[in-house]
């Protein structure tokens, strides 16, 4: 049963990892803003879930567990909205936005 | 007599001249005022430009000022890495038994440091008991930091022009107006919480790693947001430059207030009469709790003053 613990705990973060190797390459390899904020927000958002979910795993159930919890809330609810204000000024900011993605006019 | 009046006179004005250079000079005036005493080959080859142009001179003043100006940067960073190198030559080895790191006081904190503060950590028994003192300056420095950084910045009569008072105006046209949605959901939630995390780290600070600058901290990024999404309109209705005043006066005259009492009663070998407690409950260790709360509550304001004067401008 530990083992097992151990084995889930480690596979939770190795894939929280991979998620963030490719968000890590995603940051490097595209050209435009937005594009890289996509990539991004992919590792904030599922590599962080991933990794902690891993750790909580390990720490099995107790005081840690529910703290690891509150920092995936915390990062679920910052991140996103961060990455929100960015693309907003990007758009707002941006002269020939049209050329780079569809917009959607009110 | 007379010639004490003229060199006075003359004083007088090239300290005029100075001002105006401080102030940023105008087309009219001079950057620089005339030197005194030229060098020959500037003497020999400036007549001719100076007719020619007039902005030329001030040009050329001003480059021979960076000229110096460079060379004395150049010579007092040589100035401070030698006097740096030559003070790390005479430390201590790393590591030899008479170093001042081992003498006895470390002993002390270690082995009786429980028991004179009554604080669990350590560290809050160090920075805010032994050491106060120390905190106390930190404290008065960043105090000082954003008062220069207020009489810099803020704007006030003196330091707008139009321009700048119709982009304000605009700007808070358009903070009244428009609102994130997301922000202002999302802040609606994180900002209780940051709050009160910030007072838990503050108030827990003699019993778990913490204390009045991290939790400081915390509560000055929660105000931050709450200016970011809620704009500086709504932050002024209850958080302007007098309650920053009030507030951090306040908490600095309770430290230092507070402290001057615990050093008077130890140097005159009085008994404080401030009970130290139990380790380990919230209401003990003496005067520790109060002031992690001074320190958190300048530590919070500061944060925040930095932010909006640095921005906006205003507090």
């Amino acid at each position: 049963m530990e083992n097992v613990k151990i084995i889930a705990g480690i596979a939770l973060i190795v894939l929280g990892l991979f998620v963030y190797v490719t968000a890590t390459f995603g940051l490097f390899r595209f050209q435009y803003v937005l594009n890289r904020m996509h990539a991004a927000a992919l590792g904030d958002t599922l590599g962080i879930l991933f990794v902690l979910l891993g750790l909580m795993v390990l720490v099995g159930f107790g005081f840690h567990m529910l703290r690891l919890g509150l920092i995936i809330c915390f990062l679920w609810l910052a991140s996103p909205v961060a990455s929100h204000l960015l693309a907003k000024a990007e758009f707002v900011t941006f002269k020939h936005i049209k050329s780079e993605c569809e917009v959607v006019e009110k | 007599m007379s010639k004490m009046a003229r060199s006075k006179k003359e004083k007088q004005t090239s300290w005029q001249r100075f001002c105006t250079w401080v102030n940023g000079g105008t087309a009219e005036q001079p950057l620089l005022p005339a030197e005194p005493a030229k060098p020959k080959k500037a003497k020999a080859a400036k007549p001719k430009k100076q007719k020619a142009q007039p902005v030329r001179k001030e040009w050329m003043g001003l480059s021979r000022f960076e000229h110096i100006y460079r060379i004395c940067a150049v010579l007092i960073g040589v100035v401070m890495v030698g006097v740096l190198m030559i003070a790390v030559l005479q430390l201590p080895l790393f590591g030899s038994p008479d170093n001042p790191s081992v003498n006895e006081v470390v002993e002390r904190y270690v082995e009786k440091g429980l028991e004179e503060t009554g604080a669990v950590n350590m560290v809050a028994g160090m920075i805010l008991d032994y050491r106060a003192f120390d905190t106390f300056g930190e404290s008065s420095v960043l105090f000082l930091a954003v008062t220069c950084v207020t009489m810099l910045l803020m704007r006030d009569r003196n330091n707008t022009n139009k321009e700048e008072d119709l982009l304000t105006a605009r700007e808070h046209v358009i903070e009244g107006y428009e609102e994130d949605i997301i922000l202002t959901k999302v802040a609606r939630i994180v900002i209780p919480c940051a709050l009160v995390y910030g007072v838990y780290v503050v108030l827990n600070g003699h019993l778990s790693p913490g204390g009045g600058f991290s939790g400081g901290t915390i509560m000055g990024s929660a105000l931050i947001l709450f200016a970011v999404s809620f704009g500086m309109i709504r932050m002024s209705q209850f958080f302007n430059y007098a309650t920053f005043r009030k507030i951090t006066s306040c908490a600095l005259m309770v430290y230092a207030a507070s402290k001057a009492y615990s050093f008077f009663t130890g140097a005159n070998h009085l008994e404080s009469h401030i009970p130290l407690g139990v380790p380990g409950a919230i209401l003990s260790s003496g005067l520790i709790l109060i002031l992690d709360i001074c320190v958190g509550i300048v530590v919070a304001c500061t944060m925040y003053g930095f932010y909006a004067l640095f921005t906006k401008g205003e507090l």
